[in-house]
């Protein structure tokens, strides 16, 4: 059994009157690809938000390799190795392509070291641009590629961070299938180097490919935990999806 | 009339400064800043008291850097809270706040008859060489600080400032600080304003509470809108434009034998109708900002 990387305990989350997370418990262990699915609105995203703090828990805990992490601003837990990329991934439009994979990577980008001149290493960022074959538009403003580059870059770009554990939101929604191979084997990629990953994902082939483990949300509630090919067998994820079965119609149909 | 192209030249430079300080925050950090003259009147006020505490000029510069440290820290520390257009009208209150209290604090700052009699910094006898001397000096201060902000925005240092200024989310999702971002641009970009500031009080030998009014700061904005934000050559040539249109409406108004009130107002209809013009027609400004000018 490897060592838990991720650990959320008792997590909620509730806008207004809505729960969102309701005692959401979550362990992802070191190395491994955890899906999260569940329907529109059952809260995966928030649950994104609050592992990496882009939103503010009402209760619970979340800790990253043992120390706690749930105070801490945005940019520390990314600095301590939990990344996330977003569902609808916002490019700046005043930045080149290759300007946002070099700001991607913090290494020597301080105050000082740009007074004293020191140069960047460029040549991973070259790298990357050709393996992603985004050479082409290197150059162009960053918001302008189309959404399925934008999704390939946001995902490079958290890469280029170093992360220890990277939260996808939905990687590959509205993405061309041939892109889309390119995010699987970068996945795969990144994985094989000990890259931890949570992914929020609709699309079953893509879950079955990458994940061995997924776990589902419905209205706030972690309802299974399992591998993906016993998911259409799971009751409760039939039921979330699919709704109840009824023995008789809820309203009765005039004739 | 050499000595008048002097006076015009110091000046542009002086607000060549002001200007590459707040494209800094604004062009290149989009921290939209309306406060930019209380920086350069911390500038202005070091000199001032260093001399009526019979310190000499080294100190007022000293004092002036402590002032302008203090002052860009609070702008950044108001900025944790708020949104930017928010923090945009924080700063134009602090920035008439401290006009407000170098017009009252009458002991300390003289009021608003303000400090006169601040000596020029370099005697050499004649006072047409002691200016020439001081242009070189600003000159060097405004080449110097030009390098020194090429060099921020041409590294890493500078794409994450544009990053915070585009896309602050995702900056964060990088793990870049925000609050100790906007720290260091906030310094980085008031010192150069304080010593525009002290350079200024000891060319004019007089500071008063009048040289810090808002609409000076909008004097600065207008030379890095008419420039091009996010361009250091912009600003520095939108200083100049806006500095050689002042300096020829006094000729305009003889040529024309207008009112002598017609020349505050005509400042005023320039900084208002090129603000207007530029944002409307030609919003990036004469130097646009370069895309993807940074490759390590």
């Amino acid at each position: 059994m490897a060592e838990t990387v991720l650990d959320a305990r008792a997590l909620r989350k509730s806008f207004g009157a809505h729960l969102v997370l309701d005692d959401v418990d979550l362990a992802v262990e070191a190395g491994s690809i955890v899906g999260l699915l569940g329907p529109n609105g059952s809260g995966k995203s928030t649950l994104l938000n609050v592992l990496t703090g882009f939103l503010a828990a009402d209760g619970g805990q979340v800790s990253l390799r043992g120390s706690s992490v749930g105070a801490l601003p945005p940019s520390s837990i990314a600095r301590l190795g939990l990344v996330r990329t977003f569902q609808l991934p916002r490019m700046p439009s005043r930045m080149s392509v290759r300007e946002v994979l070099l700001a991607a990577n913090r290494a020597q980008g301080g105050l000082f070291d740009a007074l004293v001149g020191r140069p960047t290493d460029t040549a991973r960022t070259d790298d990357l641009l050709e393996q992603l074959k985004l050479a082409p538009v290197a150059d162009q403003p960053a918001s302008a590629i189309s959404g399925g580059q934008k999704k390939l870059l946001s995902i490079a770009a958290a890469l280029a961070n170093r992360p220890s554990v990277l939260c996808l939101d939905e990687p590959t929604a509205g993405v061309h299938p041939s892109l889309r191979e390119h995010i699987v084997a970068m996945l795969k990629r990144a994985n094989a180097g000990g890259v931890t990953l949570l992914i929020v994902e609709h699309d079953m082939g893509f879950v079955r490919n990458l994940c061995r483990r997924c776990v589902v949300l419905d209205r706030g509630k972690l309802i299974a935990d399992c591998p993906p090919r016993e998911l259409t067998e799971h009751p409760r994820v039939v039921e979330a999806y699919l709704g109840r079965k009824v023995a008789r119609p809820v309203v009765e149909v005039p004739a | 009339m050499s000595e008048f192209a002097l006076h015009v030249a110091t000046i542009a430079a002086l607000y060549a400064m002001l200007a590459l300080s707040l494209n800094l925050q604004a062009g290149f950090a989009g921290l939209i800043n309306f406060g930019q003259i209380a920086l350069f009147g911390c500038g202005t006020y070091g000199a001032a008291l260093a001399f009526s505490h019979a310190l000499g000029p080294l100190a007022g510069f000293a004092l002036g850097l402590v002032l302008v440290v203090l002052v860009a820290l609070l702008f950044a520390r108001l900025g944790r809270n708020l949104g930017a257009d928010y923090w945009g009208i924080a700063t134009l209150s602090i920035g008439e706040i401290l006009r407000t209290i170098a017009t009252n604090e009458i002991d300390i700052t003289g009021g608003a008859q303000g400090i006169g009699g601040i000596p020029a910094l370099f005697d050499t006898g004649s006072p047409l060489s002691g200016r020439l001397i001081l242009f070189a000096v600003v000159l060097a201060a405004l080449i110097a600080t030009w390098f020194a902000f090429r060099r921020l925005t041409q590294s890493k240092f500078g794409l994450s400032l544009r990053l915070l200024r585009e896309e602050p989310q995702l900056a964060a999702a990088f793990g870049y600080d925000l609050d100790g971002l906007r720290r260091r641009i906030m310094l980085a970009a008031a010192l150069p304003a304080a010593l525009s500031g002290f350079l200024f009080a000891h060319y004019l030998t007089f500071v008063g509470p009048d040289q810090l009014f808002a609409s000076e700061t909008f004097v600065i904005w207008t030379m890095v809108v008419v420039g091009g934000l996010g361009s250091h050559a912009g600003a520095v040539i939108g200083a100049i434009v806006v500095q050689c249109l002042f300096a020829l409406v006094p000729f305009a108004k003889d040529a024309f034998g207008l009112p002598s009130e017609f020349v505050a107002a005509m400042r005023l209809v320039l900084i208002g109708g090129g603000l207007i013009g530029f944002l409307l027609l030609r919003p990036q400004g004469l130097i646009p900002e370069r895309i993807g000018g940074v490759r390590g």
